[in-house]
């Protein structure tokens, strides 16, 4: 019995590409396996039609896990400094994170005491402060109201560009479909489809609906 | 000066990294718990070492042979090096444990994996700064020299520093342990369970061991007690160094193959097992030219310069069949005063232990108690336990001439009646209320800005202007 088998999709340059699926569908399994810290029995990574082993992914991918609290008893401004640091980042880049993120308020704060928005959006500033070109984060929404979705929405799409991938795992499917612009979708271990919006919906026989009756129709 | 905004780190990701786990310990309280309680106990250890030495040392005064078996090392400075030792052993694990276990269970571990830099940069960094710590924590011990040095004791500089260096190999060794427990264990409490289980269980072991022969004895022989009491009596050997050394390193190298995420478990015992066999085969090789010397001064661990040179040249096998039982007085005198000092003087030494009981109150056998000596396919026997009669019989078979050497000179002995009030004053009230200081300055270092911080992100802060509306 596997809990991924027979997955195959495309990343490309500069998009937000969702991985969609409800929970136990096996996407943060299949994050932790691309980014090199879960072993697979079998299968391949390719950057550029060129394989990518394991030990290498970590110099083309980032992965934020959903479920770290990284130093609890260190304080914010400490973590974002220390990956700033490790990232080998500038203070303006650091700054502009900050800023983009609104984690002013809570910079001196102990990671433990953040209330579970603020952690969230501590640890997306460490998958922004990554230079890496592909940037995996699960579920970069949990925890967050409406209004912080949207701000943060902002944020990664203006991180996203020509030299800079996003691989989000979703489990909300509005959320994915207002922000991503593909999408793998993920059911019971196995891909059910990929492509944009219209291209599931052509692949499911559907008319103009959402990504929810599409999702709904192919798995 | 204005803060550096540069793609490059200032420092290399070790110094980064080496920082983090230096500022994580002294954010946390154990090692200032460690400190506190190292102070008090080599300060009660050193107050009675003192007072029982100079105790010892009032009939010294009339009595020059009394004199002679009075040794700093013994009666002052490797009791006081117990309270490290029981530091080492107790609270020194926490530390090491909670340097891997935390991530682990935050997993702060999976964003340290995906640095660009290696696992064994990662984990390097964490064993320099426990180094740093233990140095730190071995600060009040050091003070004991200077202390006992200006109350007019003497120090045996040698042997001192030979009794440091065996509670480091000890510290090295409980890291290493440490390591691997909090790498395997789910939670830090677990951990600390695992790795109290490991230095106790060679307490058990030495306790078992004692008075017994064969494998128990030879399991014993690498216990941790073990490795630190050759030290205690001033015996610097290099397979021990060494061995403790590679058993340090090969447990931190196996506490890094099993923290790493990224590889299968059947991978990670394999890998391990290797790691653990070329330890195995780096330990035999060093033992091939072992290095013994007695750093004592009164040169107890080693027979006269003379003897020395003499069983140094013998190029066959010695072998010494001693008909006792291990629990014999006599057998624990002789292994003491003749055994242990051919072990470090001859070359190829080898000793059989004979006998139907433990203890050897019930021997009815007529050649109990006779030791059989073999050398170059001669022979001869002697009931005799003592050095004056063991060794012109060695030269007897093997033929040889005592070598004329010239002698070192008497060990005159160290009495001193020192008084403890000035010690009493730096380890229970003055080091401590360093000790407590330097944890409220390390408290607002912490609470601090980081060193990096740009002038732009602090006066964001001090505005506490909210972007976006804030949360």
């Amino acid at each position: 019995m596997f809990a991924l088998n027979d997955i195959t999709f495309t990343a490309r340059r500069g998009e937000i590409l969702g991985l969609i699926g409800p929970n136990g569908a096996g996407k943060t399994t299949l994050l932790e396996i691309l980014s090199g810290l879960l072993p697979a029995d079998r299968g391949s990574v390719r950057w550029d039609e060129i394989p990518l082993p394991t030990g290498r992914r970590k110099h083309v991918m980032f992965y934020l896990p959903e479920a770290v609290e990284p130093y609890p008893d260190r304080r914010a401004i400490d973590v974002l400094v220390l990956f700033a640091e490790l990232f080998g980042q500038p203070d303006s880049r650091l700054s502009g994170i900050i800023e983009q993120l609104a984690l002013s308020p809570v910079l001196q704060t102990r990671v433990a005491a953040l209330s579970k928005g603020y952690r969230r959006r501590l640890l997306l500033a460490l998958g922004l402060l990554a230079p890496q070109p592909l940037v995996m984060i699960d579920e970069p929404f949990d925890g967050l109201d409406l209004k912080q979705t949207r701000e943060v929405m902002a944020v990664l799409r203006t991180l996203c560009g020509a030299d800079r991938s996003l691989l989000l795992s979703i489990h909300q499917l509005s959320d994915a479909e207002r922000l991503c612009d593909r999408f793998v979708l993920l059911s019971a271990g196995s891909v059910r489809g990929e492509g944009n919006l219209e291209d599931l919906r052509a692949r499911a026989g559907q008319g103009h609906v959402g990504l929810e009756e599409v999702f709904l129709a192919l798995t | 000066m204005p803060s550096p905004d540069t793609a490059q780190p200032r420092h290399g990701p070790f110094f980064t990294l080496l920082n983090k786990e230096w500022r994580d310990i002294l954010a946390g309280q154990t090692i200032w718990v460690l400190l506190l309680l190292v102070s008090l106990l080599v300060g009660y250890s050193y107050t009675q070492a003192v007072t029982l030495y100079g105790e010892a040392s009032k009939p010294a005064q009339q009595l020059p042979e009394v004199a002679r078996s009075l040794s700093p090392l013994d009666g002052v400075f490797v009791p006081t090096f117990g309270a490290l030792y029981l530091a080492n052993t107790f609270l020194l694990p926490f530390i090491a444990i909670r340097s891997i276990a935390s991530e682990r269970q935050t997993g702060g571990h999976k964003l340290l994996l995906q640095l660009p830099c290696w696992l064994s940069t990662i984990v390097t960094a964490k064993v320099v700064a426990l180094l740093a710590v233990w140095l730190i924590a071995t600060l009040p011990c050091l003070t004991v020299v200077a202390l006992w040095s200006s109350s007019g004791g003497h120090v045996g500089w040698a042997e001192v520093a030979n009794l440091f260096l065996g509670h480091l190999l000890y510290a090295a060794v409980v890291v290493g342990i440490s390591f691997v427990a909090a790498a395997v264990a789910e939670s830090s409490a677990t951990a600390a369970i695992l790795t109290l289980a490991a230095t106790l269980g060679f307490w058990v072991l030495d306790f078992a061991a004692a008075g017994e022969g064969g494998l128990l004895k030879s399991l014993s022989n690498l216990s941790l007690t073990t490795l630190l009491r050759g030290f205690e009596q001033g015996v610097f050997s290099s397979i021990t160094m060494f061995g403790a050394l590679i058993a340090s390193a090969v447990l931190i190298i196996i506490a890094g193959i099993l923290i790493d995420l990224r590889v299968t478990l059947a991978h990670k015992l394999l890998t391990s097992a290797l790691a653990a066999v070329f330890a195995a085969g780096l330990a035999a090789g060093v033992a091939i030219r072992p290095l013994n010397v007695d750093t004592t001064e009164d040169g107890r661990n080693s027979f006269p310069p003379a003897d020395a040179a003499t069983l140094a040249g013998l190029d066959k096998p010695l072998h010494v069949l001693v008909r006792l039982a291990p629990e014999d007085p006599r057998y624990i005198d002789f292994e003491r005063k003749v055994l242990s000092k051919l072990r470090r003087s001859v070359r190829d030494f080898a000793v059989t232990l004979q006998s139907d009981t433990r203890s050897g109150l019930f021997e009815n056998s007529d050649t109990y108690g006779v030791m059989v000596y073999r050398y170059d396919g001669k022979q001869a026997e002697s009931r005799s336990t003592g050095e004056g009669e063991v060794l012109p019989l060695i030269y007897g078979l093997a033929g040889i001439e005592r070598k004329a050497v010239a002698d070192r000179d008497p060990y005159p002995g160290y009495p001193l009646q020192a008084r403890t009030d000035l010690a009493q004053v730096w380890f229970y009230g003055l080091l401590p209320l360093l000790i407590l200081a330097a944890w409220v300055l390390a408290h607002r270092q912490a609470t601090a800005w980081p060193p990096r911080t740009s002038q732009a992100i602090r006066s964001r802060i001090r505005t506490r202007r909210p972007f976006h509306g804030g949360m």
